[in-house]
């Protein structure tokens, strides 16, 4: 474990490195795929650390997506005082929402996050300095190489904070919320303050991650800032690298985003169906993620895989 | 009896129509076991609930070393020292017996250990303390029901309470395990806990326990030392029914 960890800021560097020597093309592929990275490490801190299957988080990206927008397009402020304001806003919702919408369980959790989704893109719309349903233009900035690299110095504070949680008495709190929060409740947890903090840092990091794509991508609307597909995306990368883990949603994000992409230039009504084919192998034969794969496979080899299946009763 | 590290007065909880603890008033001196008896759907659990902030009562007072605690959340009720074990028990299934216990070092009474390292170490001699140590990198939910029971005890030790609350923790266990629980739980005692223990089983509750409070139907009809306690005509009653004349 401890060379991995002298890896990493290796891998960092030689990522860092990419836009100077890469095509446009794979630049552009590495922007998406570090933002949505980005995205899953968030939905990592709630949905995998503390077990809240927010489906809510592409509500913050929205919020910073309009953030950024209006600052830029209406107001005329700089695009950093424009991520300020989208990670305000998106700050703001968690605390707003997460504090009622936190006391829910499961499922019931996951359902009232989707409707805050689907609210939140109705409002959108209906608001004058947001654009309406017509959406905003922000101007017009060319500079791949620049959102590279905003966007990886973005997923390593994001994976920072997630290592940091991970060693921490926080993370060990959220994580005995996850396993059984009344018995963490009764041993000391403030379980309603935690959970409130893990669903802000998500929503911090989803924000940016938000405002960062909107000046990237010149145009916003309703629809495409608020897509609840988005979510599912995180989730599933998620739960692909490994939930709770450090790494695991990293690399799940580029893992599923490089086979989405091979699979989109070759044939895209393929694609979906082997995407899906993909994440139903992924849940039946590895279902504590690729990460996990890793470890298990060095010791059980191919048993690893029928050992999942027994274990997990499928 | 010296000074009472807590006392309940007149406590009292309502589910809808049904009423599963019904003005109870005790006390409870530092250092003492009290053993908490009745037949099912007394209203012992309830009352381990109450104190322990898991529920809210309907009436009544509960003052932990001079303090009301009774509107406090649960948490708070824990830092003050309350610690508890669940009779369905509650490991955190999917992590390890070390990780389990870490947990209760690192919040319990006063807040906890702030380090994970030192938590870490504490958590090991508890371990130790409860003869888990063979188990200690081992997950929770592959333990075998006497080892689960040794980890409620581990967990809810490593908060360092003043005052445990033991939900039925022998249910299950063979003749030797129970002695070796009885032994534990005498031994937390020495170490300055003060516990209050619901138990079935009487060979240990007359053991272990100071005093007994006896509940039947949400009502406390007896209170005292253990021996006059079990020989109270009321008790004998509720648990085995009315002598014939």
């Amino acid at each position: 474990m401890n060379r991995l960890w002298i890896a990493l800021p290796i891998l960092a560097v030689a990522l860092a490195v990419v836009p100077w020597v890469a095509s446009d093309t794979i630049v552009q592929y590495g922007i998406n795929a570090l933002l949505v990275a980005t995205l899953a490490q968030g939905w990592n801190v709630i949905g995998g650390f503390a077990g809240y299957p927010s489906f809510g988080n592409s509500v913050f990206y929205g919020l910073g997506t309009y953030g950024t927008a209006i600052a830029m397009a209406q107001l005329h402020w700089s695009f950093g005082s424009g991520l300020v304001l989208g990670a305000v806003l998106g700050v703001a919702c968690a605390l707003l929402f997460g504090l009622p919408i936190l006391r829910l369980r499961g499922p019931y959790f996951a359902i009232a996050t989707l409707g805050l989704a689907a609210v939140m893109s109705a409002i959108t719309a209906t608001i004058d300095i947001a654009g309406k349903n017509i959406g905003l233009i922000l101007p017009l900035f060319r500079g791949d190489t620049l959102f590279y690299e905003m966007s990886l110095i973005l997923l390593v504070a994001t994976t920072a904070t997630v290592a940091w949680l991970a060693r921490s008495r926080f993370g060990a709190g959220l994580v005995a919320i996850r396993e059984d929060e009344d018995a963490a409740q009764v041993m000391g947890i403030n379980t309603t303050m935690y959970k409130v903090a893990a669903l802000v840092i998500a929503a911090f990091f989803s924000a940016i991650a938000g405002g960062i794509h909107a000046y990237w991508i010149t145009f916003i609307d309703p629809a495409s800032a608020f897509d609840p597909s988005l979510n599912v995306r995180m989730v599933i990368m998620t739960l692909f690298g490994g939930s709770g883990t450090v790494l695991g949603p990293v690399v799940g994000a580029f893992v599923l985003s490089a086979v989405s992409e091979v699979l989109a230039s070759k044939a895209t009504s393929v694609a979906s169906l082997f995407y899906g084919f993909v994440i139903v192998a992924a849940v039946v034969l590895m279902p504590k993620g690729i990460l996990d794969v890793m470890e298990g496979f060095r010791t059980a080899r191919w048993r690893y895989f029928t050992n999942n299946l027994r274990r997990f009763r499928l | 009896m010296t000074e009472a590290l807590f006392e309940v007065r007149g406590l009292t909880k309502r589910f809808r129509g049904l009423t599963a603890v019904s003005d109870v008033t005790f006390r409870v001196g530092h250092k003492e076991i009290v053993g908490l008896i009745g037949p099912n759907g007394a209203g012992k659990t309830t009352i381990i609930s109450l104190i322990s902030g898991t529920l809210l009562p309907t009436s009544g007072e509960i003052v932990f070393e001079g303090r009301r605690i009774d509107t406090l959340p649960a948490y708070r009720r824990a830092r003050l020292g309350i610690g508890r074990t669940f009779q369905v028990m509650k490991p955190f299934p999917g992590l390890s017996v070390l990780e389990n216990v870490t947990v209760g070092a690192l919040f319990g009474r006063g807040g906890g250990e702030r380090k994970r390292k030192r938590a870490e170490e504490n958590a090991r001699q508890w371990l130790h303390f409860t003869g888990l140590e063979r188990r200690i990198d081992q997950q929770a939910d592959a333990l075998g029901g006497p080892d689960r029971k040794r980890l409620e005890f581990a967990k809810a030790l490593a908060m360092n309470p003043k005052l445990l609350l033991l939900d039925e923790v022998m249910a299950g266990l063979n003749a030797v395990e129970v002695d070796e629980v009885v032994e534990l739980i005498k031994k937390m005692r020495e170490k300055g806990v003060t516990i209050l223990v619901i138990e079935h089983v009487m060979k240990a509750i007359r053991r272990l326990s100071d005093r007994l409070l006896v509940l039947h139907h949400g009502q406390q009809i007896a209170e005292g030392r253990t021996d006059e306690v079990l020989q109270d005509p009321r008790v004998v009653e509720a648990y085995l029914g009315k002598r014939r004349q």
